[in-house]
């Protein structure tokens, strides 16, 4: 090309930045890029081609075996007078179990086949495992004739074989004693006698009918892994980000020709897998225990295929949100092996017995599109369960783009992650007003272990130990331990970081007023908070089972041998401090650092609700709702004050008014309302709660109307 | 056509913070080839990435044709070429894919990109390369289309970061070829580099960085005249002791 034709091209125009043929192109680039790497098809072609047949022969092994279980234990006896004896007891009918009990085993009397071993012992022959069992009867024609039954050690068959032989025995023997008791003792009744009984619905689908879509859902996540990382992590490592980083180009569209281009290969991966997958299935002649015809159920493979373009839509974003932030594939690849390993807790639940898609468990990432994708294959979907599945991965994936497209190229070339270990532990020379948020990450990330440890071993120990230890000493364990972890742990991360500990906790004045404000925001808050709770209850978002019902009344009982001050103080006065001086003090003022006010009020109050559903070692989901509500009123009170005081007084209000309420509820019963937790409070009592906690929102809003607009106004970003 | 102005950024260090640059402020015409000259960590680097907008700076602003960093950051990152030692390519694409691939990012059309890849390869003797797959690239191969890639979009100024380092004798020439070229052609050039000997004899002026401060400005003769050494070199070894 002539000079004078390039100085005369029109400069490149910015305003074409959003059209869907320049995204199809950058997508077609990024797919280009990872198809035509050999990596990606030895992941997506080779190993579903490689694992299923695999699988298929372990699977028909192990169906072979327990195919052999169906027909019979065989048995070896050294002797055809022997195998006579067998014969008769065996062929007894008083050796059957009862009809009761034959029928809770599904009326299966197990045979045995009987193989005389002549000229070997059948002792040899169950150590060569040519047989379940042996037996060796000696004193054949006596009275009592002496059976010795051989297994063989740690096989499970042989065991069971045994175990079932002997209890045939014990049937036989128990009707002859039964006989002769009849004979002596007419009148005799029978010590005990047995009923069965089936009750609930019968299970959906084989643990199989789960295996298939779990498989196929991990394998679709393995598919996005590699790309995840190559079009991110890669990008860095190759030198790429920088000139990528340089150009005019929104970043959210690079980003999301990387996010398609990832989806599509776990699409891919997806597909290969389900081709390879009921292939196997349909020629290895197993189909038949997934589908009650035996043959390929196409339109539940099309459903299955469009619940995988759905999950894999979440997971490659989400794979992307973790990707972007390394700058090389080893930094990626630690930050993702947590992640799978992680996804595996969520897999195992889909797994447990009586598992159903409905509740929790149809919003519960990845348990829900297995538990979808089982029910599409058992055909029987409940519509409810499926439209939640689907909508929140769908929300899910939209989340997960969106901090994805903030974290790409965000930091192209700041980052400085090259500090040892030991620099967490080094603390700088100069003091600093904030946490920064890599430390408050830290700290959550020791908070959640040492919370775990701390509200464990309490439980352990007033469990093993509670009738020695007061109520009053057990109610002071629990302060203890609130205040050894959400207080200590972020004092400890602040100590080490340097930072000022009043701006770090945001330890302020605030105007008086908003001391009167939170006190009737609090008084009125406890009356959202259980809506909320009765609210998600009635989603079916957790709630109380009977157990639980049963062993908060316990505990209720419990507390009323303690004076009220003491359990104000305990389950009021500590929990305000201390969890608003981490959630409210250092993680807000960490947080606010890199993102709005809203958004710091909303990430702290769903940290604070989450931490509230962590409870010992079990999940408390329906604590969720509630907790994070709070969250939010004391956070935007936090926001508004510019202190962590008046959220403090806020929860101390509210929790101290719910343990009075328990405290005294046998006295409040002239009110006319109980305080069962699964109703509805009257609409007078909401009336008055909401006017008061609005009453008190106002007040805190007019008293900190000045000083928020200034605040505002001086750090317009966050 | 470029102004830099007063351009500061401090990171925090674990001992306190480290201002990288300082109010730097210099500034180039078309067809002008500066360089901006120091040791490792005078702040180069630092420099190129704020206008680049790779980097926010705490103050001051980059403007070319009267676009801000601060106030319209896309209109100046469409207005710059970059070209980095440490640019790498994307092995499983073509030459061609990548350059179109670069063209786009830059909002050329498409069809226009396709004839200015083929014109600029020309131009640059790398049309032999064009649909090899960048992977099976030599060195000096890859430096030359990454030459190329900076030109895709004819920008008015074009950012060099140390783009002889790690070059054989061949390479280098290649790279003062291309910037005599840039000049011939009127673009602003900055070259950063601490090859001292090279910028003597490829830049027009030269801005002498020394922890984040522009000690000297001026032509050749003009730092001779202020500093009484000859060479470059002598100039900063004497502003580094000093």
């Amino acid at each position: 090309m002539a000079q004078q034709d390039i100085e005369s091209m029109p400069p490149p125009s910015p305003q074409r930045r959003y059209t869907l043929a320049r995204l199809f192109r950058l997508f077609q680039k990024e797919l280009k890029e990872t198809i035509r790497d050999r990596r990606t098809i030895m992941t997506l072609v080779l190993m579903p081609l490689l694992v299923y047949p695999i699988l298929s022969m372990a699977l028909n092994r192990f169906l072979l075996s327990s195919k052999s279980v169906a027909e019979g234990f065989t048995v070896a006896v050294g002797s055809d007078e022997e195998a006579m004896q067998l014969d008769r007891w065996l062929n007894d009918p008083r050796s059957a179990p009862p009809e009761a009990i034959l029928r809770s085993s599904g009326e299966n009397l197990a045979k045995f086949l009987v193989t005389v071993v002549k000229p070997r012992t059948a002792e040899q022959a169950v150590a060569e495992n040519q047989v379940d069992i042996g037996l060796v009867i000696e004193r054949i024609g006596s009275r009592t004739p002496v059976v010795k039954a051989i297994a063989f050690r740690g096989d499970g068959t042989s065991q069971a074989a045994r175990r079932v032989f002997v209890e045939r025995l014990h049937w036989l023997k128990l009707a002859e004693a039964q006989t002769v008791i009849r004979q002596a003792l007419p009148g005799y009744p029978p010590p005990v006698i047995v009923q069965v009984e089936d009750v609930g619905e019968a299970k959906k689908g084989d643990m199989l009918a789960t295996i298939v879509p779990l498989v196929l859902v991990l394998m679709t996540i393995t598919g996005a892994v590699y790309p995840a990382i190559d079009l991110t992590a890669g990008e860095r490592e190759r030198g790429t980000m920088e000139s990528v980083m340089a150009s005019p180009v929104p970043r959210s569209l690079v980003l999301v020709a990387k996010y398609l281009a990832v989806v599509v290969v776990a699409l891919f991966t997806a597909l290969a897998n389900l081709i390879g997958m009921f292939t196997t299935l349909w020629a290895s002649g197993l189909l038949g225990m997934l589908t009650s015809d035996n043959t390929v159920p196409w339109m539940n493979l099309l459903r299955i295929l469009g619940l995988l373009v759905l999950f894999s839509g979440f997971y490659s974003a989400l794979l992307l949100c973790l990707t972007s932030f390394a700058r090389s594939f080893k930094e990626a690849q630690a930050y993702l092996i947590p992640v799978m390993l992680l996804s595996l807790t969520p897999a195992m639940l889909s797994l447990m017995p009586g598992a159903s898609l409905s509740g929790a468990m149809a919003v519960v990432p990845l348990v829900n599109i297995v538990l979808l994708a089982r029910d599409l294959l058992a055909g029987s979907v409940d519509p409810l369960g499926a439209l939640m599945a689907v909508t929140s991965t769908l929300a899910y994936a939209v989340a997960a783009l969106t901090v994805a497209t903030r974290l790409f190229g965000a930091d192209a070339v700041t980052r400085t992650s090259e500090k040892s270990i030991a620099s967490l532990f080094r603390r700088p020379k100069n003091p600093t007003s904030f946490p920064s948020p890599q430390a408050s990450a830290l700290m959550l990330a020791i908070l959640v272990p040492v919370y775990f440890v701390v509200s464990n071993g309490l439980m352990r120990l007033l469990q093993s130990r509670g009738e020695s230890i007061s109520v009053n000493v057990q109610l002071l364990f629990n302060a203890g331990a609130l205040i050894a972890t959400f207080g200590l742990v972020p004092l400890l991360a602040a100590f080490l970081e340097r930072n000022r500990l009043v701006s770090a906790f945001r330890l302020h004045r605030a105007p008086i007023a908003c001391y009167v404000g939170a006190v009737l925001l609090g008084l009125g808050a406890w009356a959202l908070a259980h809506e909320a709770f009765v609210i998600a209850d009635a989603m079916g978002i957790g709630g109380l089972g009977e157990d639980q019902i049963r062993g908060a009344q316990q505990m209720i009982e419990k507390m009323r041998q303690s004076s009220p001050l003491l359990l104000l103080a305990v389950f009021a006065l500590t929990p305000a401090v201390i969890e608003e001086w981490c959630f409210r003090g250092y993680l807000f003022s960490s947080l606010r650092q890199v993102l709005t006010p809203g958004r710091t009020i909303v990430a702290t109050a769903v940290l604070f609700g989450l931490f509230h559903v962590l409870t010992g070692n079990a999940l408390l989901i329906e604590r969720f709702i509630p907790s994070t509500l709070m969250g939010l009123i004391i956070g935007w009170v936090a926001f508004r004050s510019g202190s962590v005081f008046p959220g403090m007084i806020v929860h101390l209000v509210h929790n101290g008014l719910l343990n009075l309420v328990m405290y005294y509820a046998d006295r409040l019963n002239f009110l006319g309302q109980g305080f069962d937790d699964q109703t509805h409070l009257p609409p007078t009592w909401l009336a008055i709660a909401g006017t008061t906690a609005a009453i008190g929102a106002l007040i805190v809003w007019f008293a900190t109307r000045a000083s928020v607009e200034a605040k505002l106004q001086l750090e317009p970003t966050g | 056509m470029l102004i830099v102005e007063s351009l500061t950024k401090t990171f925090p260090l674990e001992d306190g913070n480290l201002c990288a640059v300082d109010g730097l402020t210099f500034r180039i015409g078309a067809g002008e080839v500066y360089g901006l000259l120091g040791p490792n960590g005078a702040g180069k680097t630092t420099t190129l990435r704020m206008i680049l907008g790779l980097m926010v700076p705490d103050s001051g602003y980059a403007a070319i044709e009267g676009f801000r960093t601060d106030v319209d950051p896309i209109a100046v990152k469409s207005r710059l070429g970059f070209v980095s030692s440490s640019d790498g390519v994307y092995p499983w694409l073509t030459v061609r894919e990548m350059l179109l691939y670069f063209a786009d990012l830059y909002g050329v059309d498409p069809t226009l990109a396709k004839q200015r890849c083929q014109d600029i390869a020309s131009l640059m003797g790398v049309s032999h390369l064009l649909d090899r797959r960048a992977g099976t690239l030599s060195t000096g191969q890859r430096q030359r289309v990454t030459l190329v890639r900076g030109l895709i979009h004819d920008p008015p100024v074009m950012l060099l970061d140390e783009p002889t380092r790690g070059l054989d004798i061949v390479g280098v020439q290649t790279i003062f070829e291309y910037i005599h070229r840039l000049r011939e052609l009127g673009k602003g050039v900055v070259v950063c580099t601490h090859r001292l000997d090279e910028a003597e004899r490829l830049c027009d002026r030269f801005g002498l960085l020394h922890r984040g401060q522009l000690v000297h400005e001026g032509s050749l003769e003009q730092l001779r005249a202020a500093t009484g050494h000859r060479h470059l070199v002598d100039m900063f070894v004497e502003m580094i002791r000093s």
